[in-house]
């Protein structure tokens, strides 16, 4: 009994909430496919769910309790997915905000929904973050660990480069991926503004920093063509703060800008200091405040200038109301900020979608299928190039040709087909003679016999017919009155 | 005409072998040590008993000049007097010294700037520094780096030599520092912003487009100037050419930096190593000298590399004294650390000294206290006296009993005493005397006379003897000098003085006392992200002035040039060049336009055909122009047309003006739409409504009748679409 109870504290330090949202911009890839949801959580990516990838990332970490918030709608689909296909030891409590929803719903009403349900620090992600091989959620988590003990860092967040100059995009006509400019103190690792670049007509033609900011962190680094990675480690008590901000709708682009200001305005501080409580789930606090090495209230009159007394212009220092400082501990309430080196991604957008899956086919080698079965559905004089994947179950005919491509479960290529560059979810049909270039084809899809389409992205379903010729389009299913348009499965 | 380089100046200079040469601005181009300036330069004040100018000839020796040219102005006499008698005029020092006395007119370090281009005193890449600087940095290394650059980058103008501290620092005063940004990777320097403590700056403000070229960029606060700065030959002919440059900071690095038309880049040199310091004030100058007294200039310290004549020995705590063995001290006196005795000085039985500079033959009464203090040669002070944080100047005499508290500055020749009980921060000077008061001279200003006649309203407690004049605390006479130089901004500069009673705190980032106003700025907080965003972003800029200014010339310009017919392009440039230099956005010029062109147009009586071939003929000659002033945005042309007619008197033509802008195709029909669907467009709470509401019903026609036109296009190409 005892040694079951250490082991269950052990464990649950962390909960991971992941947020999986509509996928606006995978349109029309998450569009519906008659009734049925395509959450962008489970679009496939080297034929595997986007969320899998998550998962098997949080699993590595050591983190066992996920919360996963969806839409309403998306919310069968997605059962039934971790139901029957995931298996590993997480604990997934699906949960979606009930449909009828008064005006705007924002990541912060969701968290502020479910806040009862994290009673520890959580991890906030997104189910669409594809992490480079070298990095672990781990890491970031030990950084939180040492951050909110050394100084109570409030969030620690991850940021990594945008795909940038390293190769010509040729598909950022898919709508460009968002950037945003950050100022950072580079040695302390602490962010201090997050740029709102979505509103120029606000931010207009300069940055506006202020120097009460810049007189606390004299040293900081500018950085343009960063992505937020949307992870965010954050202590059990930014949900207070959030519930104290009822009006805060994004967590992104309201929440974190708010709160990086709370490092340097005190007055923000003293206001919001009460809810944004030292974690006390820490092990080691107790044995630290113990410790006269640590710099802790005891030492430090305020804290609002306890963190970092030796940079605080003495003017100032005689001026501080004291009431509350005294069984206060000295939190800098920061938000940290570990940057990446490039390889990160998140898929989120259809250029983004292709890029991760064309760094994936840079690594793998094709052969041939073991399984006897699958292996007789593929033609001896079908051409499947070394970089692609074909999924199981795939009849490939005769000479048909594929390159660089990925190509889904339960899929039919015709004879004399060229599929180059291209990505065919699962159940697609592509006839005879079609030829495919730099395309996504969402479930479903049916490719006429000799049509010929180019840089275009189809909805779950979609069909073209034969002979036909499109370019640069983004495919979607008009009419759903034909239930004739189901594809025979085999 | 100017002196070009001359032969003479030629042979100087030899081409094979660059030698490295400097210039100094020896004059400060301000008052910061009014009064200790009155009858002496700044740079021949004496800091640690050696004249500043001699530290900063010691700082370029210890890199390698060979040539210095010494741009004095006030008392240019006594700094060549100085200079032939400085151990650098005797031969064999290795560096040649050539004062250029430049006219009583230069008023800036622009002025100077543009006198070394007139006299052609630099032929290659030189060092430029201040008469005020403490380094022991080897600059020939930065010049060195320096050149590398020009090599790749023949637009790499200046390096700037700064040196990294804290935000808070004692020699890196709050009352003019600056923010540095700088690409991470090769330091060139991107923008450069002034900060001043009073009146606050409280924003930075750094151009969003730097981030495009440059994805990395070091915000630097903590940062120190050195004011050294390796400049090409073409630095002084910038100064040349744009003459509104005056400081070299604030006017020429800014303008460079965000010029585009100048094309020319600066770049940062961060010395990790060595020390540099400029003496820009009161502040500074009692922080430089704690510095060399603590050997953070080494070798630049009293008893090495020291620029004075005098030698003098380091014991332990340090504690320079003469090396002479002239010194007296009586056996009672206590001397604290940090603390320099120059020669011949005598103290008597239980002084006090504490972490204090004391000249040459100086008198020290029994009994009195020193702390802090900087006293210049040839002063007595008398017993049982006490000093505090001050810069007492030379052949003072302080009697005895007397109490000098902390921030008082006393010039040459001053008695006081005894008995004399000063106040903080007080200023003393002597009177004129006769001579002076007779030549029409501007060696002792008008300054002075200007304190002289203020000094029936001061009634201090000087002792019976003293010959003092005091010089008023606050500004005097008029001027309160701009940027920088305000009252309350140098007081932040000021020796001694810890400003605790300027409120210069952000009442946004610093709660303290505006608790008040953060209770009135709970709302702002509750209302989220967005209004506390846009409280945040509030520039600081005043530009009515302009603005009001630019229309009135802008008005002008355009009706000269209808009623003379200019072409387009002229009248466009001239109305460009006039947005430059009042630097108004763009929308204003489009304004100035519209309103012209709006107001050229004459009002027929009765309307009909001829009223609207008036607003074609205009139209047609003129319309292009709102197109030409540098950018093109219909929508707003609409709108502006719209609050143009809705205020005056050419309401009723809003409908024909707008048709005719459609037909010469400066709008187009998106554009009107997108202007219909503007929700500022109904004018709904704006004070003409009416008028406004009106001019958007006949935008709903107009859009009314594109519609109809769309649908019968097919049979009728030809439709009139004439609005009315």
């Amino acid at each position: 009994m005892d040694l079951d109870g250490v082991k269950h504290e052990l464990e649950s330090e962390f909960i991971a909430i992941i947020l999986a949202g509509f996928g606006n911009d995978l349109r029309p890839l998450t569009s519906d496919y008659g009734d049925e949801a395509c959450p962008k959580a489970l679009l496939p990516l080297a034929n595997r769910p986007l969320l899998e990838y998550v998962l098997s990332w949080l699993e590595q970490s050591g983190i066992k309790d996920v919360l996963l918030i969806c839409p309403e709608t998306h919310r069968s689909t997605l059962h039934h997915h971790i139901n029957s296909e995931v298996s590993s030891s997480l604990r997934v409590d699906l949960q979606s905000l009930p449909e009828p929803q008064d005006a705007g719903v924002g990541t912060c009403t969701l968290l502020r929904h479910f806040s009862d349900r994290v009673k520890k620090d959580f991890v906030l992600l997104p189910c669409d973050f594809i992490p480079p091989p070298s990095f672990s959620l781990q890491m970031l988590l030990d950084r939180f660990r040492t951050d909110i003990v050394s100084d109570g860092a409030a969030v620690i967040t991850c940021w990594y480069p945008g795909p940038n100059s390293e190769h010509n995009q040729p598909l950022d006509e898919w709508g460009p991926s968002p950037y945003s400019s950050i100022l950072c103190d580079a040695l302390e690792e602490t962010l201090l503004y997050i740029d709102a670049s979505e509103d120029p007509e606000f931010n207009g033609e300069d940055f506006f920093f202020r120097t009460a900011m810049l007189t606390k962190h004299p040293r900081t680094k500018l950085l343009g063509g960063y992505q937020d990675s949307h992870i965010y480690v954050c202590q059990r008590a930014i949900l207070d703060t959030l519930c104290a901000k009822p009006r805060c709708l994004s967590f992104r682009e309201e929440f974190l800008p708010w709160l990086c200001k709370m490092n340097y305005q005190s007055n923000k501080k003293q206001k919001y200091g009460y809810v944004l409580q030292p974690s006390l789930n820490a092990p080691q606090n107790l044995a630290l405040e113990h410790s006269t090495h640590h710099a802790g209230a005891h030492m430090l009159p305020s804290p609002a200038y306890a963190t970092r007394p030796q940079r605080q212009p003495n003017y100032s220092a005689t001026q501080i109301p004291s009431n509350r400082s005294a069984n206060e501990k000295s939190l800098s309430l920061r938000i940290g900020i570990v940057l990446l080196s490039a390889g990160a991604f998140r898929v989120n957008s259809i250029s983004s979608l292709f890029e991760v899956n064309r760094r994936i086919l840079l690594n793998v080698a094709y052969t041939l299928p073991l399984d006897p079965k699958d292996r007789s559905l593929i033609d001896s004089k079908a051409q499947i190039s070394v970089d692609s994947i074909v999924g199981s179950s795939t009849q490939v005919s005769e000479r048909a040709m594929i390159k660089k491509s990925t190509i889904g479960r339960h899929c039919k290529i015709g004879k004399q087909a060229r599929i180059t560059n291209c990505i065919l979810f699962d159940h697609c049909i592509v006839e005879e003679g079609a030829r495919l270039d730099s395309c996504i084809l969402g479930k479903n899809s049916k490719i006429g016999a000799m049509s010929e389409i180019t840089r275009c992205i189809t909805q779950a379903g979609y069909e073209v017919t034969s002979r036909e010729s499109i370019k640069g389009e983004k495919l979607e299913v008009s009419d759903w009155m034909a239930p004739s348009n189901f594809p025979e499965l085999e | 005409m100017p002196p070009r380089p001359t032969a003479g100046k030629d042979s100087l200079i030899t081409d094979e072998d660059e030698i490295l040469q400097a210039v100094i601005l020896a004059d400060s181009f301000n008052k910061r040590f009014r009064p200790l300036t009155i009858r002496k330069p700044r740079c021949l004040l004496p800091v640690c008993n050696a004249p500043l100018l001699d530290w900063t000839f010691e700082s370029l020796a210890l890199a390698g000049v060979q040539e210095v040219f010494v741009v004095c102005r006030s008392h240019a006499e006594q700094i060549k007097m100085a200079i032939e008698g400085s151990k650098w005029s005797k031969p064999g020092s290795g560096m040649k010294i050539v004062p250029i006395v430049t006219a009583k007119e230069t008023f800036s370090p622009g002025d100077a700037m543009r006198d070394i281009y007139t006299r052609g005193l630099v032929t290659t890449d030189f060092i430029l520094v201040m008469g005020d600087l403490v380094s022991n940095i080897r600059i020939d290394e930065v010049v060195r780096l320096h050149k590398e650059r020009r090599k790749t980058n023949k637009d790499a103008i200046m390096t700037i030599v700064v040196k990294e501290s804290g935000a808070i620092h004692r020699t890196r005063p709050i009352g003019d520092s600056a923010v540095f940004a700088l690409d991470s990777k090769t330091s060139e320097c991107l923008h450069y912003q002034p900060v001043i403590a009073y009146p606050p700056t409280r924003f930075v403000q750094i151009p969003r487009e730097r981030l495009e070229s440059h994805p990395e960029i070091d915000i630097r606060y903590d940062l120190i100037d050195c004011g050294i700065d390796v400049c090409s030959v073409e630095v002084p002919s910038l100064f040349q050419d744009n003459f509104d440059y005056l400081d070299i900071r604030r006017d020429f690095v800014h303008g460079v930096l965000t010029s585009d038309l100048l094309m020319k880049n600066v770049y940062c040199h961060i010395a990790t190593e060595g020390y540099a310091a400029r003496v820009k004030d009161t502040k500074s100058y009692e922080s430089v000298s704690k510095d060399i007294l603590s050997r953070w200039t080494f070798p630049l310290v009293p008893d090495d590399n020291y620029p004075g004549g005098q030698r003098y020995e380091h014991v332990r705590g340090n504690r320079y004294l003469a090396k002479d063995n002239t010194v007296v001290l009586a056996r009672t006196c206590k001397i604290g650390t940090n603390t320099l005795i120059g020669s011949s000085t005598r103290i008597s039985e239980d002084v006090q000294i504490h972490a204090s500079v004391i000249g040459q033959n100086c008198i020290i009464g029994a009994g009195t206290i020193i702390k802090n203090c900087y006293i210049f040669d040839h002063t007595t002070i008398g017993a049982n006296c006490i000093l505090e944080k001050s810069i007492i100047g030379s052949n003072v005499n302080l009697k005895d009993n007397s109490s000098v508290p902390r921030g008082c500055l006393i010039a040459d020749s001053v008695i006081v005493g005894p008995g004399a009980k000063l106040e903080p921060f007080d200023r003393l000077s002597t009177r004129r005397d006769e001579v002076e008061a007779e030549l029409p001279d501007e060696e002792v200003d008008s300054d002075v006379e200007e304190v002289e006649a203020r000094q029936s309203h001061i009634n201090k407690n000087l002792g019976h003897d003293s010959n003092a004049l005091v010089w008023p605390h606050g500004p005097l006479s008029e001027e309160d000098g701009e940027g920088p130089e305000n009252e309350k901004n140098l007081r932040f500069m000021r020796i001694g003085d810890d400003c605790s009673d300027i409120d210069i705190s952000d009442p946004d980032t610093v709660s303290s006392e505006s608790e008040s106003k953060s209770s009135g700025s709970e709302s702002e907080d509750d209302t989220g992200y967005d209004t506390t965003a846009s409280s945040d972003v509030l520039p600081p800029v005043k530009r009515d002035a302009n603005e009001s200014e630019f229309r009135s010339e802008a008005k002008q310009s355009l009706v000269r040039a209808f009623s003379e017919g200019h072409s387009i392009e002229n009248a466009s440039v001239e109305l460009k060049t006039l947005r430059m230099a009042f630097d108004v956005p763009l929308s204003l010029a489009r304004e100035a336009v519209i309103s012209a062109v709006v107001g050229w147009i004459p009002i027929v009586q009765g309307g009909g055909a001829p009223q609207r071939q008036e607003i074609a003929r205009v139209i047609d000659r003129w319309g292009n122009m709102i197109n030409e002033i540098g950018g093109v945005d219909p929508v707003e042309t609409v709108t502006l047309l719209q609050t143009m007619c809705a205020s005056s008197d050419r309401m009723p033509l809003f409908g024909q003006i707008l048709a005719a802008l459609y037909q010469s195709d400066i709008v187009e029909e998106d554009d009107i739409r997108a202007w219909h669907a503007l929700p500022a467009s109904k004018g709904e709470g704006h004070r003409a409504e009416e008028n406004l509401k009106k001019c958007w019903m006949i935008g709903s026609h107009m859009l009314q009748q594109f519609d109809a036109q769309e649908s019968e296009e097919s049979e009728s190409e030809g439709n009139e679409d004439d609005s009315e």
